[in-house]
């Protein structure tokens, strides 16, 4: 970016726009909870999101749909718009490269602006660019598109359905023997006989999963400039790394052309993983010759991401003690209309399907079906939730039919620590019955109740990261201060936290003395991503990293300042060790340094190979193992569902900042009450969304959380990370609705297979209870 | 955002001329709670605005005259929700300004303003049936009163002619004690538009009064002057076959994505019968303060 643009782009002092800084306040060891960094500035609305963010000469960029899923786009007709006053131009696949560019993290198949037709309701078919928001939304609106409504599929049956309109072009699917329907992938998993397998009891039963959104707080929001013989980019971006990539492809343009400001996101869960808009602002701006920004609507949000809907089967076979014979699972997952990464969320979310339990035989075979619907996307728990609703209700099921308390049947299947529940893959990799027994310990597992009143309790597991790669660069200033930089997102999570905790402590350095520098490719090294729970591990070992080698640096000064053999030197948590005495890192560090200062600089790499002949192209790294526990009260009249009690547990290895890993799983639990109990998609005949916006897709607020919430978690120090911790905060997602839903099937005695549980819905099953 | 003209007239005659002059072109802006949302979302394109907030014929507040409260049409949910005469002697609209939206919606929306966007969820219109409304009306032709349950003609529609507009909503002050009970059905306990609204009064004479709302295309209300519904001792049969009979007017939309009928119909049921307990309660609470 270009000298005068930083400049004049109005950002705080001394940073370029949408490079956040951080600096920690308090004590701060690890295992402590300073006050999270950049947290003051994140409730007080001083932290600019890239919505805030404003460029010279900039252009505003509004995005034309049309009320219906799929459609065969006849014209497109923009003279209306031309005449608005401010309006510059409108883009449309016809301006655009031919063949369209295509982009995608497993599949290249969204085009970037729908090309001949749409794919579901909001693909956009144009988009205006005009000197104010007001002018490009009054020429959006003006723009006509004469359109012919095409057969389109919006649910599993449909999609499936033998007759079914394709959703993907079949030139995009070369060699495929699935290319004439509209299962994009099937996924099989499985060990043992199924089939041979005698059981005393069956239960089988079909579940649903609903589609919802995740519903960030901050806008989604894209603006590129040109910028020299290159583009910068500004995204609330989860993955600024890979869009950067995908965007050098796109254009043709070298990497180091590319540079990608990623400002802390508002809120991610998934939804910001993966490129949507930037691409066709970065073609709006090269067109253009000037930043151009395009800042979604909640509404468009709800367009632009979304969770995959599930119909799930399973069939559980149960010895008469409890002990499992095997599972065998079926699940559909409703994608969207492009696969984005719904299609490694089917595979790897339905992989962990039998959960972690002993099962001597498993089958597991899960679809990714393509639907003219919202693309659907990674979302916190990555698939996960949809198999464990089915599977531990269907474990609650069978545990009712044997007479087995429903505490003791999970407790006698749980895998040990050590044992290969997967069989190919990691171990069990903790004490999980300690998990399930404290979450039973604090819900008062087996007292009586009022009548109304229901126990419900579940268990939830989920792969850690199957491969990483994560650079970090930690650099020691002579007064002793760091600064650390990471290509991790700090969304909301706390990340920044985390990693300045970790480099004060092993640098010695004060919590305030650390800053964390994220979210720019010119200056932070690589990082693959940020998903899957990953940055405690895999980028906190390479700061970790990091400050080690900046530790040997300081062991050769402390040996050559006092003539030691380097042997008998150790540096450990910001203490420097001779044989006779203890120095603080300052003491070496400023005579080490010398008249003229400077600065020790470490760099820590953290990789985890793919390993080719693992289903899932790599095993866990970690488990994130969570147990969940409610108590509900359901009013038999209206269907309203209270919760009483409500006590989530993970295993967590070590909490480097505990108070951090209550609120995420705090966070977790009341966002998976929103495809619980109210959030899901309804869409009209046309495939269009009905409820679009916060009016009628309703998340729950803080009058509908649990009447108490209590958040513990296992620490054993056996993870990976630094100090033994595992990556968290979407475990306690995963089981919300299954223990939900348990508690809810206590009180009534009916049990409900599909979510949300709207108080309609329970009122339903309630009337229609024999 | 479609472009407009904005007036903020300083008097109530000035007002009224420009309504008159622009007619249905003409939107008025009082909490904007209603208004704006449809000028962003495009399903309301005024060619005029017209602000009422600096008329000082219409400056907020409540006052008791001539044995009615008189509320202004610009009073805020919030300050009717907190008023301590009202919460003494009209309970219900007092319950039922405290839902309305969320706590920034209340500091801004207004008693007027919320019975002229007309909707059958309307949380306050039911409260105001039950409590014997009469809305105060400026117009080029003067002043004129109407009672409020001829007030709400269909969704989004009043008898408000051109020209006219809401100055005051009158509660008429009861001579003897009433309980009275706001109660509604959402899809979640946060804000939100109610599926189902319902207000029910009960007074010493033995009256019940109920009135519901978002079960048709306008609110509803139904008098039980015989006092067999405030009857506990009455036959339970005789108690339904008059519940039945004074909800009988409900027909909720299929088109709703909010509810369906029948759940609209049940939890109908549910709120009245729950409706004449509670008032019931809070009358005998209330003569027995007496």
């Amino acid at each position: 970016m270009s000298a005068g643009m930083s400049a004049a782009a109005g950002a705080a002092p001394g940073a370029a726009p949408g490079t956040a800084t951080g600096t920690a306040t308090g004590s701060g060891r690890v295992g402590d909870s300073p006050r999270r960094v950049g947290g003051h500035d994140r409730v007080t609305g001083l932290q600019r999101y890239v919505a805030d963010l404003h460029l010279p000469d900039e252009l505003h960029a509004r995005l034309v749909t049309v009320p219906v899923a799929r459609a065969r786009i006849v014209t497109i007709d923009a003279s209306a718009a031309e005449r608005v006053p401010g309006f510059r131009f409108v883009m449309t696949a016809a301006d655009l490269p031919q063949p369209m560019p295509r982009f995608g993290p497993q599949f290249r198949d969204r085009p970037v602006i729908a090309v001949g037709e749409t794919k579901y309701h909001g693909d956009p078919v144009a988009a205006v660019a005009a000197d104010t928001r007001d002018a490009a939304e009054e020429a959006a609106g003006l723009v006509r598109v004469d359109y012919e409504e095409l057969p389109a599929a919006f649910t599993v049956a449909a999609a499936l359905d033998p007759a079914a309109p394709l959703v993907q072009d079949p030139s995009l699917r070369p060699n495929d023997p699935l290319v004439g329907t509209n299962v994009l992938r099937e996924h099989r998993v499985g060990w043992g006989d199924v089939e041979a397998a005698v059981a005393d009891l069956v239960v089988e039963q079909r579940y649903t999963f609903p589609m919802v959104t995740h519903f960030a707080i901050e806008p989604h929001a894209y603006i590129v400039a040109p910028d020299g013989d290159g583009i910068a980019v500004w995204s609330s971006i989860q993955h600024p790394n890979w869009l950067q990539k995908v965007l050098a492809e796109l254009l043709r343009l070298p990497l180091s052309k590319v540079r990608v400001h990623s400002p802390d996101p508002g809120g991610g869960f998934g939804g910001k993983q993966h490129t949507k808009y930037e691409p066709l602002v970065a073609f709006m701006a090269l067109r253009a010759g000037r930043p151009v920004r395009l800042v979604l609507t909640l509404e468009e949000t709800f367009q632009a991401v979304r969770r995959a809907a599930a119909e799930v089967r399973v069939r559980t076979g149960f010895q008469s003690d409890g002990t499992l014979a095997f599972q065998d699972i079926e699940a559909n997952y409703l994608i969207g209309a492009y696969a984005d990464i719904a299609d490694r969320v089917v595979g790897k979310g339905s992989y962990p399907g039998c959960g972690p339990y002993r099962v001597p035989a498993a089958r597991i075979l899960a679809r990714s079906v393509l639907s003219h619907t919202v693309p659907s996307t990674a979302f916190r728990g990555f698939g996960n939730p949809q198999v464990n609703w089915a599977v531990e209700s269907n474990l609650d099921e069978g545990a009712r039919a044997l007479g087995i308390d429903r505490l003791e049947l999970r407790l006698r299947n749980l895998a040990r620590p050590g044992e290969a529940f997967i069989p190919f893959d990691t171990p069990c990799d903790g004490q999980w019955e300690q998990s399930v027994r404290r979450a039973a310990e604090l819900i008062g597992w087996g007292r009586p109740l009022p009548a109304g009143h229901g126990l419900g309790i579940a268990v939830g597991i989920k792969s850690g990261p199957t491969t990483g790669l994560s650079y970090a660069t930690v650099r020691l200033l002579v007064d002793g201060s760091v600064i650390v930089f990471a290509g991790t997102s700090d969304m909301g999570q706390g990340a920044r936290t985390v990693f300045a905790q970790i480099a004060a402590d092993e640098l010695g350095a004060p919590l305030d003395a650390v800053t964390v520098v994220m979210g720019d490719t010119a200056i932070v090294p690589y990082d693959q991503q940020t998903s899957a729970s990953r940055s405690t591990v895999l980028m906190g070992n390479a700061v970790l990293a990091a400050c080690r080698e900046i530790q040997g640096k300081l062991r050769a000064m402390a040996a050559r300042l006092h003539g030691l053999d380097e042997a008998t030197v150790m540096v450990d948590r910001g203490v420097v060790r001779l044989p006779e005495r203890e120095l603080t890192i300052l003491e070496v560090l400023v005579p080490g340094l010398g008249r003229l200062g400077g600065e020790l600089i470490g760099n820590g790499e953290m990789r985890k190979d793919a390993e080719p002949d693992h289903p899932l192209g790599g095993s866990a790294a970690f488990f994130e193992f969570n147990c969940t526990a409610v108590e509900a009260a359901v009013d038999e009249e209206t269907g309203d569902v209270t919760l009483v009690h409500y006590a989530t547990v993970s295993d967590v290895g070590k909490a480097i900042n505990p108070l951090q890993v209550r609120m995420q799983d705090e966070g977790a639990a009341i966002q998976g009450l929103g495809h619980t109990l109210m959030e899901h998609y309804i869409f009209d005949e046309s495939g269009r969304i009905r409820n679009l916006g916060a009016i009628d897709y309703r998340i729950p607020t803080s009058l509908d959380l649990p009447l108490e919430i209590v958040s513990e978690h296992v620490e054993n120090e056996d993870g990976p990370g630094p100090y033994g911790s595992k990556g968290m905060s979407e475990g306690a997602l995963l089981c919300v609705a299954s223990a939900v839903g348990a508690a809810v099937r206590d009180a009534t005695g009916v049990a409900i297979r599909d979510l949300p549980l709207t108080p309609e819905r329970v009122w339903r099953a309630l009337q229609e209870r024999p | 955002m479609h472009a407009f003209s904005y007036e903020r007239p300083a008097t109530l005659a000035r007002a009224v001329a420009l309504l008159e002059a622009h007619g249905p072109e003409a939107r008025v802006l009082a909490g904007g709670t209603d208004l704006i949302i449809r000028l962003r979302d495009g399903s309301l394109a005024p060619t005029v605005v017209v602000d009422l907030k600096r008329i000082a014929e219409l400056e907020p507040g409540i006052r008791e005259a001539d044995g009615r409260l008189v509320i202004g049409a610009t009073t805020v949910m919030t300050d009717i929700a907190a008023d301590a005469r009202i919460r003494r002697r009209f309970e219900a609209l007092a319950e039922a300004a405290a839902v309305v939206g969320s706590v920034q919606i209340r500091n801004r929306a207004t008693l007027g303003g919320n019975i002229c966007n007309a909707s059958p969820a309307a949380d306050t219109a039911p409260a105001l049936l039950v409590h014997g409304a009469v809305v105060v009306i400026a117009g080029p032709s003067g002043s004129r009163r109407i009672p409020i349950d001829g007030w709400f003609v269909r969704s989004g529609v009043t008898t408000l002619g051109r020209g006219e507009l809401v100055t005051a909503i009158e509660l008429p002050l009861p001579a003897a004690p009433m309980g009275s009970v706001h109660l509604r059905r959402t899809r979640r306990r946060g804000h939100d538009l109610a599926s189902v609204t319902l207000c029910c009064g009960v007074d010493a004479s033995g009256v019940t009064r109920l009135a519901y709302g978002s079960v048709g295309p306008r609110p509803v209300l139904a008098v039980d002057a015989t006092g067999v519904l405030a009857d506990r001792d009455a036959a339970p049969d005789a108690r339904t076959g008059l519940l039945e009979r004074m909800l009988a007017e409900a027909t909720p939309s299929a088109r709703s994505m909010r509810a369906s009928p029948d759940y609209r119909l049940a939890m109908l049921r549910v709120l009245a019968r729950r409706g004449v307990d509670i008032a019931t309660a809070r009358l005998a609470a209330a003569e027995g303060r007496r």
